[in-house]
């Protein structure tokens, strides 16, 4: 209690509180959101989202108003996430996990081998639930930019800072989080029987 | 129009940063200019066009009103602990 009280000190209250709303608020759903695909369970997301609000604000009164608070908190996030959840999470996301740093960590990896045979029109077809469940499906790492960048539109520069990588490591991590995507979804495809005249060997 | 690339590999990487809005101005217009000529570029942009809506449309949620709720009770408590401790750190010294 004491930091928050010695940091929190050097604001009034009112300003406090308005900080929090105007600059922690907006963005809740799209922590939440982020919390939950890390996180895969609801319970864990509310309480990655309440333990990275707080942590936030306990350095409130050095946050300067008018940076770009979303960036500053989906770091802090993910930072709370890599420490503590991360160690809690059950077996397999963990050896997902360790197996997408030794497979992928480096920029000088190979080029991804493959590039899946998956068209835009079997995408379109696809359900929402079973492009979600792609995505679950995916090592943490590779979820994690993919969210970012497509979905929360973070730029290469953002998201370098949020995942404390080089850039270079950004631009590759995610090309080859995609082709990791497309796969996933073109076997998918393939088992259902999607368009399957269009997937050609 | 082409039906095979020979710089595939490049091609979707300049895609990718297109529509990752990282790509130069100039970038962008020579890859929408000729992209119509080349099948597997233009198969290509209409892919990762489509992966991006999929996953704008399936993959959101919203943060439940009881952790907003939660939140603003927690932080009014710690701002109410800090003008209770502030008095009396005050009269103690």
């Amino acid at each position: 209690m004491s930091t928050e009280t010695s940091s929190a000190i050097a604001l009034t209250e009112s300003q406090s509180r308005s900080l929090f709303e105007k600059e922690f608020v907006p963005h809740l759903d799209a922590m939440y959101n982020f919390a939950l695909r890390l996180t895969n369970d609801e319970d864990d997301a509310h309480d990655l989202v309440q333990d990275t609000c707080m942590r936030a604000f306990r350095f409130i009164g050095s946050f300067e108003p008018g940076t770009y608070a979303k960036a500053w908190l989906f770091r802090i996030l993910k930072n709370n996430f890599i420490n503590d959840y991360r160690k809690k999470s059950r077996g397999p996301s963990k050896v997902e996990f360790e197996w997408v740093e030794q497979s992928f960590a480096g920029d000088d990896d190979p080029e991804p081998a493959f590039q899946a045979d998956l068209k835009a029109e079997t995408v379109n077809e696809m359900l929402g639930d079973e492009i979600t469940t792609a995505i679950q499906a995916l090592p943490v790492d590779f979820r994690m930019i993919i969210i970012l960048c497509d979905l929360e539109e973070f730029s290469y520069e953002e998201m370098a800072k949020i995942l404390n990588i080089p850039i270079g490591t950004v631009r590759s991590r995610l090309h080859r989080a995609r082709a990791f995507l497309k796969e996933t979804l073109a076997s998918y495809a393939e088992k259902k029987g999607y368009k399957t005249d269009m997937l050609s060997a | 129009m082409k039906t095979n690339c020979s710089h595939q590999s490049d091609c979707l990487k300049l895609i990718q940063r297109i529509l990752d809005k990282e790509a130069t101005a100039e970038e962008e217009s020579t890859f929408l200019a000729n992209k119509d000529q080349c099948l597997p570029c233009k198969e290509g942009h209409e892919l990762e066009l489509a992966l991006r809506k999929a996953l704008k449309s399936s993959c959101h949620s919203k943060c439940p009103s009881s952790l907003i709720d939660s939140l603003r009770l927690k932080i009014s408590s710690i701002l109410l602990l800090i003008l209770l401790l502030i008095p009396l750190f005050c009269w103690f010294i």
